[in-house]
């Protein structure tokens, strides 16, 4: 039976994250799309989940070998380092210290980047516009990857947070179809705020659980420790927010 | 050949965005375990360790990281 005390979360963190993944992806993608048409984007795009499944079917059944507190213990400490690291992040952009991501400028960035590629290769011009497709789907991919894996196999998770993912997917997917343009509403900062929030969180709960640590409350001690971070992250951009005086004009 | 270099540039930046931060919570990492394992101190003792030590490196690698872009 699905305990969803503990599924919740996992879901949860696997789709947020996964949403601010695959729009970063879907960006690049549409600038393929754009310069060169679908052939090359559809190409690259399938190539790497190609790569990503083959990864996924290869990594998966060596999980189930590893003893499970030293499976918690080593994702666990993953999980905190990529977790703060994000928090971290988010806090300084929230904070103002360092601009907000913005899909629009990184899409005219990129158009301008892979277009100047195109003219100075001289291979087949579809072929350059593929492998960036390729190459950007790979890394995010591999990015949703971990983070399934992370905050799935030290329950038993993998579906219910492989499920989180792949709504993610279809969502971004569908809604870029739609307006054919970059997701520049997607709120990624605040996106990104949570999950290293609950990245975060997971990553002292399964690092703890690996060194034997017995939580009060069990599984509701995760809603304890995310509340923390969360406050801490809200603490750490408002302390380093510039106050408006000191803003050079 | 790139392609690959990237993909591992990539995989080493998820995890060492900052080689402070990464030291920092590797060396909260071993005091926790020594606390639970290596002198048998009461779990949760090394947990909260774990918790509050993560806490205060958060916010003195976000402090550091905004007074170094205010500097230069």
């Amino acid at each position: 039976m699905l305990e969803w005390s503990t599924a919740g979360p996992a879901v949860g963190a696997a789709f947020l994250a996964s949403i601010v993944e695959v729009v970063e992806a879907f960006t690049i993608v549409l600038v393929v799309t754009t310069l060169r048409g679908w052939k090359p984007a559809v190409t690259g795009t399938a190539a790497a989940l190609f790569v990503l499944t083959a990864i996924v079917v290869v990594l998966g059944p060596l999980l189930d070998q590893v003893p499970l507190n030293v499976l918690q213990l080593l994702i666990g400490v993953l999980l905190l380092l990529f977790g703060i690291g994000w928090l971290r992040k988010a806090s300084l952009r929230a904070g103002g210290v360092i601009p907000l991501h913005d899909e629009t400028a990184i899409f005219a960035r990129e158009t301008a980047e892979l277009s100047a590629e195109v003219h100075r290769q001289n291979t087949s011009q579809d072929w350059i516009a593929a492998i960036a497709a390729f190459k950007a789907v790979l890394l995010e991919g591999l990015e949703v990857i971990f983070i399934v894996i992370a905050v799935g196999a030290g329950r038993g998770l993998l579906w219910p947070a492989s499920l989180g993912a792949i709504a993610a997917c279809v969502l971004v997917l569908s809604v870029g179809a739609l307006v054919h343009r970059p997701l520049a509403r997607v709120p990624e900062n605040t996106l990104k705020f949570c999950v290293g929030v609950m990245l975060s969180a997971f990553g002292v709960f399964w690092t703890g659980e690996g060194l034997g640590v017995e939580w009060p409350g069990h599984d509701l001690a995760l809603f304890f420790i995310a509340g923390l971070f969360l406050l801490a992250g809200l603490i750490a951009a408002k302390m380093v927010r510039q106050p408006i005086s000191e803003v050079p004009t | 050949m790139n392609i690959l270099k990237d993909v591992l540039t990539e995989l080493f930046s998820m995890f060492v965005a900052d080689a402070r931060l990464t030291a920092a919570i590797l060396a909260l990492v071993a005091v926790a375990a020594l606390m639970i394992i290596g002198m048998n101190l009461n779990s949760l003792y090394g947990g909260l360790f774990l918790l509050f030590g993560s806490i205060a490196v958060l916010f003195l690698s976000v402090r550091r990281e905004a007074e170094l872009r205010r500097i230069s």
